[in-house]
């Protein structure tokens, strides 16, 4: 166990060493570079020799090589660098914007579950009815919706008919929780509803297979109530791939949440990279991909623990890999 | 008139300065006025809510090119003269209490008001007026100044004392002033801000003015806090705070203001929006013409635009009326000049002038032919050897919409002509990137000038030397043109060798001007004391707002 | 299931399905032909899908105004006779844009699908098949890839190469290269130790034959239901990067250049808009899913689990 876990952290080391050089490379191909988006910004004809004289002062005048090495011995010892953008450390950026973006993934992901679960039981449980056709086809139609035009319109609604108007100021959760996440809760919804139409569409398709399973009938023979074999022995035993699916769908969430927070200017790590991206924001745009990678990372590795915790002929197979 | 000058009060306007300098007299003046009428005695206290457009890229007001910046920097900040809050034409003392203009003009004499601090308490000093002015038109290394133009007529800036700054002048320039009182050339303090941009980072987060606000908070994304300078030197400003969130989308900014989430804002484009807000009661809406204009660059560069019969046909093929039309209500771009400059101003050629240029006739009321004009743009294109749909491509930025709706609207206009024209939308990177390299065919680029004088317009604009030469002309006449008119200081004959510039440049069709961009202003009735000038950028210091509650 | 379960375990359900261990199938003609009867959603979405490939190709004989003129004296006018789904800012035909923009939006969803695909396909079954060094090496760059949110790998692409149809498709694709090459990676494993491989190689077939003969055909199944899925969220993508200011070119409409710019600030006075291009996306994305799930159920029916 031991053994495998160090191995898959060697991997993920190495995927994370790839993505550095991947976002940093990107980075530096991208057309205007940080210097000119720093002169730039509407203000008229500047001369190549003073773009020269600020590229040096960023020190992106240095060979790639040079540039790469200086950068991934700071981040080694968690020094992201300073935004080009904002002025400030990356890396205090990140701790202020992070808590917006894991608030909604949090509550997205409750969401999702908390109605995709249960939406998906019944789904099953009156399969083929009309009912069940109902909440098959608002899930479908859930999956195809691009999430930012569903932001979009959500916004449009909620301008029209309820004079909503964006926040001003997001309230950090620590300071009024309430506040916080009635601000929050649309984005986690624009965001969410593709996820929670994947896990109610899964919870259906499994509770199917697994009602239809021997030791249910089982259960059932026994004189069981129909809520405690499907909650109790179908759910349980049906747990290990939505639980999967979970896992990554956070990740996916967090990649989701890119254009969403742009769309309700949600001061979180999503718009914040976008914005670095289109800034040529280098540290701030490639700090952040790297967190996000070692989300995404980590988030596989977790999964795969679970998963073995939860079916442990998988931890065996893995540890023999 | 004595030889040794005479003493002129404030406010003094654009044409009394341009008469004292003529004849050499000296222009000074006392007391900051109190011109504007005030209906109400105003109350003291409160939180005024207002939205900018997004976060400032930079707080650095002399690097910065931006609203987003301004609208943050002028709150803190002092200049030497400021604009009148009530004229733009007009300048009143700012840290200068009043300047003397020596009889040959090229020399300028600010005298400092005394005991004048900043906020971390160090005194404002003639040497720190050097430190800023010299920061401007001659930027240390690693820092961009995209004003040095309006400061380029300097010689020398030399402190005689403490308090007594000599602006020495290459050549005397009447609007010279009104350069010095550009509300982004802001005196910073050089102790402070001489480390900083040793170190490379500039004043990139570092706000330090003397001005009636001091920032007192800045989360990027979420805030801009401004409380009350209690040691300001003019009259202490009235409110007790001023809040600004950073909001980009302008539906958005609207459906705060009309919830009253926020008392204003003073930036709009979009007319369907601000449609919505002149319908809501309680809110003062407007829209007026600002010193920022649409233009059809082409390339000089590359074929076939260094043909100016291809120039001319372009200028031909557009039908400004249904520009205007069009972009109006998306850019805000509603409005049309008789000239170059700003729509109104006294300067311009007059529309039986400006219709003899070449497709200018369908500004509106111009009563131009469009079919006759697109005909003869074909012709033209025929001539300069252009085939029948010639491939053509505008450049342009996805993130602004002067820019993007411009250009959709030109490249259908463009197709008319027998051109197929298509419009390459980058990301601001990308278009820079491009655009500085002159790698691009044609562009329509939105063009915001801070000020409207014709030095300010057509000499940051319309000359070789000017920052928006994009298209990469060189025409020693018209930069020639453009130093006698600013030399000019008789009011008279200034104005005639501005209108002979205009003609010579008019007929070069190096730049195209399609339209004027009015931004427009909405905030709730109960702010008080705020007027709206033709400037986007002028009377945003808030010192004399005030809330009534 | 060793080295499967670990690397692409969890991922297969996330993608969908699992790694088929299918080995050749008799001729599948037949069992096409009963899609139809058997997978009535099926059927709506080939129908719905075959409808705007049409309108696509035949736009100029069907849509009623140019779609990149507009009328200066109809600007964002709502639906009516004449405007059958309204005009937009520039006093264009939202529905002649809507054909027209099938175009487009349909050629990036299959362009960059087919593409990420195809690539993603060689790419894991040579690493895949050949194993040793070179499958490590792809395989970390493939993590890698995986690892960077898909929108942002797209759009820094697009940033990079800039905004044609051709660039963005290349930058859509970019994503997909790495899931479609887990997929076939781990198809490729369970393949090569099936007998008819190790005997195709004792007969002495090389290993370029092997892959191209035996390998390839076998991951078609499940490459074929994830390339339906990537039709889609690759016609999705493309609308968030034009939203985001890195899409393709004016005037030649696309369903995401339609709601992005103005149309934005004009949600409000104007919804149409941006309202139809949306429900454009979203019903081919639809039909483009469900016909995936009937592909997987004709051509897999053990693979019907998951979605």
């Amino acid at each position: 166990m031991i053994g495998y876990l160090i191995q898959r952290l060697m991997t993920g080391f190495v995927t994370l060493f790839g993505v550095a050089l991947i976002v940093f490379l990107i980075m530096r191909v991208i057309p205007g570079d940080a210097a000119v988006m720093l002169s730039g910004a509407g203000s008229g004809v500047v001369s190549e020799a003073e773009l020269q004289q600020v590229r040096h002062r960023l020190g992106i005048d240095r060979s790639l090589p040079v540039q790469f090495a200086d950068w991934t011995s700071h981040v080694a010892v968690l020094d992201f660098g300073t935004s080009l953008r904002t002025g400030s450390p990356v890396i205090e950026d990140i701790a202020r914007r992070f808590p917006y973006t894991l608030q909604i993934v949090v509550l997205a992901m409750v969401i999702a579950i908390g109605v995709g679960v249960p939406a998906g039981v019944l789904s099953s449980w009156f399969a083929g009815t009309w009912a069940d056709r109902t909440l098959q086809t608002i899930t479908i139609i859930g999956l195809a919706a691009p999430s930012f035009w569903v932001g979009l319109m959500m916004i449009i609604g909620l301008v029209y008919f309820f004079n909503w108007s964006a926040p001003l100021f997001w309230e950090p959760f620590w300071q009024s929780p309430l506040q916080s996440m009635s601000q929050l809760i649309w984005p986690a919804l624009a965001v969410g509803l593709r996820q929670l139409a994947l896990i109610a569409r899964m919870t259906r398709s499994i509770m199917r297979e697994v009602l239809n399973e021997d030791y249910i009938r089982t259960a059932r023979a026994k004189g069981l109530s129909e809520g405690r074999v499907v909650f109790r022995h179908a759910l349980w035993n049906g747990a290990l791939p939505i639980v999967t699916l979970i896992g990554f769908e956070i990740a996916a969430l967090f990649g989701g949440l890119i254009i969403t927070e742009t769309v309700f200017s949600v001061p979180g790590l999503g718009q914040y990279v976008v914005q670095s991206i289109l800034d040529r924001d280098y540290p701030a745009a490639q700090g952040i991909v790297l967190i996000l990678a070692t989300i995404v990372v980590l988030g596989n590795l977790g999964v795969d623990l679970l998963y073995g915790m939860l079916d442990p002929r998988i931890r065996v197979q893995g540890a023999r890999a | 008139m004595s030889a040794n000058g005479m003493n002129k009060s404030f406010p003094i306007d654009r044409r009394a300065v341009l008469k004292a300098g003529a004849s050499g007299v000296a222009a000074a003046a006392m007391l900051p006025s109190a011109s504007w009428a005030q209906t109400q005695s105003p109350k003291s206290g409160g939180t005024l809510l207002l939205s900018n457009g997004g976060d400032p890229p930079t707080l650095d007001m002399h690097q910065s090119a931006t609203y987003l910046t301004e609208f943050v920097g002028s709150p803190c900040y002092s200049t030497l003269l400021r604009i009148d809050p009530t004229d733009i034409n007009k300048l009143v003392p700012d840290l200068a209490e009043k300047y003397e203009t020596a009889p040959d003009g090229k020399t300028i004499t600010f005298h400092l008001r005394k005991g004048v601090e900043f906020h971390n308490g160090m005194p404002v000093t003639a040497d720190d007026v050097v430190f800023s002015l010299d920061r401007i038109r001659k930027p240390p290394s690693g820092i961009v100044s995209p004003r040095k133009g309006l400061l380029g007529n300097v010689k020398m800036v030399e402190a005689k004392d403490a308090t007594t700054v000599l602006i020495h002048l290459n050549a005397p320039q009447a609007d010279f002033p009104f350069n010095v009182a550009n509300p982004y050339n802001v005196i910073v303090p050089r102790k402070v801000v001489e480390p900083l941009d040793a170190s490379g980072q500039g004043m990139k987060r570092t706000v330090m003015g003397s001005g009636p606000f001091k920032l007192s908070r800045a989360i990027d994304g979420q805030i801009y806090e401004f409380a009350r300078n209690d040691k300001y030197f003019g009259q202490k400003a009235y409110l007790d705070k001023i809040q600004m969130f950073p909001i980009k989308g302008e539906v958005e900014r609207a459906s705060a203001l009309k919830s009253g989430r926020i008392h204003g804002c003073f930036f709009f484009a979009n007319e369907a929006v601000l449609e919505g807000l002149r319908a809501t009661p309680n809110i003062v809406a407007s829209r007026r013409p600002t010193p920022t204009f649409i233009n059809l660059i082409p390339n000089v560069r590359v074929k076939p635009f260094d043909d100016i019969r291809v120039r001319e046909a372009l200028s031909l093929a557009i039908d400004r009326s249904a520009f205007i039309k069009t972009v109006g209500p998306l850019a805000g771009a509603f409005y049309h000049s008789t000239g170059l400059l700003l729509p109104g101003s006294p300067y311009n050629l007059g529309m039986e002038e400006i219709k003899k240029f070449a497709g200018f006739d369908t500004i509106p009321d111009g009563g131009g032919n469009i079919e006759a004009n697109r005909k003869r743009a074909m012709e033209l294109l025929e001539q300069a050897g252009v085939p029948k749909g010639f491939k053509i491509v505008l450049l342009a930025r996805s993130d602004i919409p002067a820019f993007r709706d411009s250009s959709i609207n030109l490249a259908a206009q463009l197709k008319t002509v027998g051109l197929d024209a298509s419009v390459d939308i980058r990301d601001a990177g990308g278009f820079y990137a491009a655009e500085s390299g002159g790698q691009f065919q044609c562009l329509a680029h939105s063009v915001a000038v801070s000020g409207s004088l014709p030095d300010q317009i057509l000499g940051e604009g319309y000359t070789s030397f000017g920052g928006r030469n994009y298209g990469g002309w060189k025409d020693d006449a018209i930069d020639a043109a453009f130093r006698a008119q600013s030399a000019e200081l008789e009011p008279e004959k200034r104005k005639q060798l501005i209108k002979d510039f205009q003609t010579m440049f008019l007929k070069t069709f190096y730049q195209i001007n399609l339209a004027w961009v009015g931004y427009a202003t909405a905030y709730s009735k109960s702010v008080k004391g705020w007027h709206e000038l033709p400037d986007l950028y002028a009377n945003m210091q808030m010192d004399r707002v005030w809330l009534d509650t | 299931m060793t080295e499967t379960a670990a690397a692409a375990g969890p991922l297969d359900a996330y993608a969908g399905f699992t790694p088929a261990i299918a080995p050749p199938k008799p001729p599948r003609s037949r069992r096409i032909l009963h899609l139809a009867r058997t997978q009535p959603l099926g059927a709506i979405s080939t129908a719905i899908l075959l409808i705007v490939i049409l309108a696509a190709i035949f736009a100029p004989y069907i849509s009623p105004f140019d779609p990149t003129v507009g009328d200066p004296a109809a600007l964002y006018k709502p639906p009516s006779d004449t405007y059958w789904l309204g005009t937009d800012a520039f006093g264009r035909d939202i529905l002649s844009r809507l054909i027209y923009g099938a175009r487009i939006s349909l050629v990036i969803g299959f362009g960059a699908s087919i593409l990420g695909v195809v690539v993603g396909t060689i790419i894991g079954t040579t690493s895949g098949y050949l194993g040793g060094w070179l499958d490590s090496i792809a395989q970390r760059l493939m993590d890698a890839m995986l690892a960077f949110p898909m929108l942002l790998l797209a759009l820094a692409m697009a940033a990079v190469l800039g905004s044609s149809v051709r660039n963005v498709i290349i930058a859509l694709a970019m994503p997909i290269v790495p899931r479609a090459a887990r997929i076939a990676r781990a198809s490729t494993l369970v393949l090569k130790t099936t007998t008819f491989i190790e005997a195709s190689r004792a007969i002495g077939c090389g290993s370029l034959r092997i892959i191209a003969v035996h390998i390839l055909p076998n991951t078609f199944a499940p490459l074929l239901v994830i390339m339906t899925a990537y039709l889609g969220l690759a016609i999705v993508q493309e609308a968030a990067l034009d939203y985001l200011g890195a899409g393709i070119q004016e005037p030649q409409p696309s369903w995401g250049l339609m709601m992005s710019g103005s149309a934005t600030s004009l949600a409000l006075t104007a919804p149409w808009i941006v309202l139809f291009p949306g429900l454009a996306i979203s019903i081919v994305v639809l039909a483009s899913n469900l016909l995936g799930d009937a592909i997987r159920d004709v051509l897999d029916p053990k693979l019907q689990r998951n979605l």
